[in-house]
Order: structure tokens, then sequence, then C-alpha cells
């Protein structure tokens, strides 16, 4: 009998759980441990923050579900690591702390055979000082009640904008390192189109503020891509979308305060500028959570498994960017000091970043962080459980199954507005996700055919598709395993 | 605001009938791209 331990309960740690609870008998233990009561499906997060979707669209119960799944549901939080065990307890285990009921407070010893460690990003918004969701007129869509919290405040706005006032919107990223800049195209987008729809468009002034040094990085240098027969740079069709729209631009800057209705940042040119805001939605830069890990004699041996995000078999070689290599990136988010530990979705540490490191003249590194979205996450979070399952069954361990980050594809369906008729979606599919500048060196590291780009209605209808197939997915319904990733 | 997508464009990108056909043709190329495989990247000797 093996008992698998899965911390986190988001996509990578729900993906995991679901396939490892299906595939296996039930005489081997699957254990999710989170300190959430609900799974969210994030990427609608963007409609609740315009008020299209309410959070309980998003949202379900997990307890109920991995009662009826047999999977044990321990709703804690993780607190440190012993995968060797210690001097009482012989098997490797986490030392967890129940958030809720009766037992809020009490801490237990979970131990495994497997451990996959699915805590994804904590959502680092002390990094930038003032940055705190719904304080100083910044808000947030990285949760379901950051979400709601942004809406309402931009509902209020709009209603003043209708009585008159001019109103100046700031979207984009607010640290020099953050990484999700498709979440925060998507809202700028969506709030732009809310403002027409509410007649009130030209009473706003929409400002896009980013760490990119190009519209369309994303974190992932930008990409050649396929776009209406033609061959266009990501930053041309993001350019033309933004243009259309009416919407400004400020590129290579790091955020680096927030006061009250002001975003003070340093540039590329190494020159420190401030934006007004009456409503900014800034995200914030992403971290591992700190953890700490001991040996069985209780020392501290958190550099084997931690560097920020968990260590995975990368190459985590400090190299300038012209030798980074897609070799470089984990293939089986195994851990190379304990083989039992595995960290797919965004947990694992990266080896560097995909976009090319920039500093400013006074020296501050503006870099966009390598983005790990819902897709990569979940199919990585399977691999790692097919791994472990056919280590089981084989009784030896399985490395068979693979995916690197260089060796597949993922799709970026970005909302650009809500409505079955007047909605609008970015679809922008990029392959692989981290350039192999090798295997496809006249195209900036991707295969052209399966990198494109298409504006319009249909890319809101796959969206709005995919909403409902990942919950269905996630809430393990007849058939869920046929959907892909 | 620069009109960077003429009309004739945003008829094309906003009409249900043609983004229907362009729906179903994205769900298959997108089902292709994501689905259609991962693997690594390093050579095993």
């Amino acid at each position: 009998m093996a008992r698998i331990v899965v911390l986190g309960a988001g996509i990578s740690g729900h993906v995991a759980a679901s396939h490892l609870r299906r595939k296996l008998s039930k005489e081997h233990e699957v254990v999710v441990v989170s300190p959430n009561s609900n799974y969210q499906w994030i990427p609608s997060n963007i409609w609740v923050g315009i008020g299209r979707m309410k959070s309980k669209q998003i949202l379900f119960p997990l307890a109920p579900l991995y009662k009826k799944k047999h999977i044990d549901f321990k709703q804690a939080k993780a607190m440190t690591f012993h995968p060797e065990g210690d001097q009482t307890e012989n098997k490797p285990y986490v030392l967890v702390e129940y958030v809720v009921g009766d037992k809020k407070g009490q801490q237990e010893k979970v131990t495994y055979d497997y451990l996959i460690n699915g805590t994804g990003p904590k959502l680092n918004f002390e990094a930038t000082e003032g940055l705190i969701p719904g304080q100083n007129k910044a808000y947030s869509v990285c949760t379901y009640t950051h979400a709601e919290h942004a809406w309402e405040n931009l509902e209020a706005l709009i209603k003043e904008m209708k009585q008159g006032k001019k109103a100046k919107i700031l979207i984009g990223t607010g640290h020099a390192k953050s990484t999700c800049q498709g979440a925060a195209f998507e809202y700028i987008l969506n709030v732009e189109q809310e403002l027409r729809k509410h007649k009130v468009r030209d009473m706003a002034e929409i400002t896009w503020i980013s760490n990119e040094y190009q519209l369309g990085d994303f974190g992932m240098d930008g990409m050649l891509l396929s776009y209406k027969g033609m061959t266009m740079k990501s930053h041309e069709m993001i350019e033309m979308v933004f243009e259309d729209r009416g919407i400004k631009w400020i590129l290579g800057s790091a955020v680096n305060k927030i006061e009250d209705g002001l975003a003070h940042y340093e540039n590329l040119d190494g020159e420190f500028k401030t934006e007004t805001y009456d409503f900014a939605m800034l995200i914030p830069s992403f971290s591992g959570h700190g953890f700490k890990a001991y040996d069985k004699n209780d020392q501290d041996i958190t550099e084997k498994l931690f560097k920020g995000f968990m260590i995975v078999d990368a190459d985590y070689t400090p190299r300038p960017y012209e030798e980074w290599s897609v070799q470089d990136w984990p293939e089986t988010y195994q851990n190379p000091s304990y083989n039992n530990i595995f960290a797919p979705g965004i947990a694992f540490a990266p080896p560097h970043a995909i976009s090319k490191p920039r500093k400013s003249k006074n020296g501050t590194d503006i870099t966009p962080a390598p983005p790990r979205t819902g897709m990569p996450s979940g199919i990585t979070a399977k691999i790692v459980a097919d791994n472990i399952i056919d280590s089981i069954k084989n009784g030896k361990e399985s490395l068979s199954h693979k995916g690197s980050m260089g060796n597949m594809g993922a799709a970026c369906i970005a909302s650009a507005g809500y409505g079955l008729t007047s909605g609008s979606g970015v679809s922008i599919t990029t392959f692989p996700i981290v350039p192999d500048y090798n295997k496809y060196p006249k195209t900036q590291g991707r295969q052209l055919g399966k990198t494109f780009g298409e504006i319009g209605l249909a890319g809101h209808w796959l969206k709005l598709t995919l909403h409902y197939a990942f919950i269905y997915k996630a809430k393990m319904k007849p058939f869920w395993w046929l959907l892909p990733e | 605001m620069t009109e960077r997508i003429s009309k004739y464009q945003r008829f094309k990108m906003m009409n249900p009938i043609i983004q229907f056909f362009k729906y179903i043709y994205l769900s298959i190329k997108v089902l292709v791209i994501v689905a259609g495989g991962h693997g690594g990247t390093r050579q095993v000797n």
C-alpha cells in the first residue's frame, strides 16, 4: 500500500490527485492537504472582476467531492518538510496545521511514500510597498475574493463617470519581476469593453503598465506567430489591439511603490516616474512560500529542497542569456535529492527567465518572470501522477512520462470582452512554451504553424467553453478524464 | 484612438456565422496543439 500526499488543491494539485485516485486501487491512499475549502477556476476570475460572473460560478467546495471519490482531504497548511522523518517518525512527513474546525491550530505529521508539492505561488504583494489589494485604489484579480472587490470598486467608479467624472485606469504588473501579464492583458481589454457598454469609455484614460520590454512579451520573450496568413511578431499584434481600443502603454517599468492613486516606477532608462490613477489592477510578483526542510537529525536542509520554489530536475547553473538552453528546463519535476518528492505546476523553481533579462541604467533588474499557466500546470501534474502510478504498479522507480516546457504547447485564450454576441477573445497558441532556438532557428524558437493568433467572437466562445469544460472535469463528472489538460 | 482594425475586418471578427466556423476550427487546432503530445528535450544515450 502506498500513501501519496498532494499539497495544494489548485489546478496542478487537483489534477494530480484526481488522476492518482482514478488509476490507483483503493488500497493506496491519496491525501490532499490544502488551506482552501474551494476549488476555483482561476482563468475566469477576470469575469468576476468585471461583474459578468459571480464567484460561485467559478468555484465549488472540495470536501464533498473528495469524500465521494475516496480522497482524504485535510484543510490545513503545510508548515515544514521532513523528507527523512525525524527521531520519532521513521517515514518522511510534512508537518501541517489545520486552519478550520475543531482541529484548528492543531499540528499533524502527515507521512507519505510520495509527495507532490502543488502549492503554487505566494502572491507576494509585500514586495511592492503599498501594493495591498483593496488599498490605495489598487486591486487584484488573482483570487475570486480579490476580483469581487475589484468589481465593487470599478462599478462605483463607473457610476461616478456617468455623473461626469473623468477617470484614469491603470492595469498591468506591479513589480519589476511580475509574471502573468496575460491575466492583466485580459482584464484591461474586458474593462475597456465594459466602459463602452456603460457608455463611459470617453470619460476614461486607460493605460497599460508593464515590466515587459515590448508589448506581447508575456514573459515568453514574445513570439513570431501566424495571423491571417501573415507572419507577425506578437508585439505588432498587441499594439494593433491596444491602438484600436485607445489604450496607452508604458513598458519596461518596475513599479516599486503605490500610494493612494499614485504608482511610482522606474523604467529601463533609469528614470523614476509617477503615474496617477483612479483605479488600478496590478499583478504582484510571485514567490515561494518560504517553507523550511529538516533532516532526520533536525538539521536545516532547506537548500536541498527549495530555491524560492522547489528544486526539481532543471539545470540551475547560472549562465548568460546567450547560453540558456531549452534543455535547462525540467522534464519530470522530481527533486534531485529526494526521488519521492515532485513539484509540478507553479511550485517548481524555473532554471531562469524565458524573456531576455534587462536592467535599468540604475542596475534594477526589470524582467518578467516565466509564466506557468493552467495548461502546463495541468499537464505537468498529470506527468508526475503517471510516473508515480507506474512506479507503484511496477514496484520500481519509473520516469517514462516526460514533459518539458520546451517540448509542450500552450494555448492562451485571452478574453477581450464578455458577451455571447458582443464578446471577443485573443486566442494565441504557442509551441513550444520555452523557445527552442536550435530546433526552430529561423522562427524565434517556435514552430510557426502551431504558434498562431486569432482575434474575434470565436475566442470568447472558446474561453467560455473551456470554463464549463474544465469545471466539469474538475468536478470529476462522468468521463472527465477524456478532456485533455 | 486609431482605427487599426477596419470595419470589414471587425464585421468578420464579430459575425456569429463566420465565427461559428472559426470556433470549430480553433477548437480543433487548439486541441491538436495542446493534446498533440509533449516530451523531454534531452538526449538520452
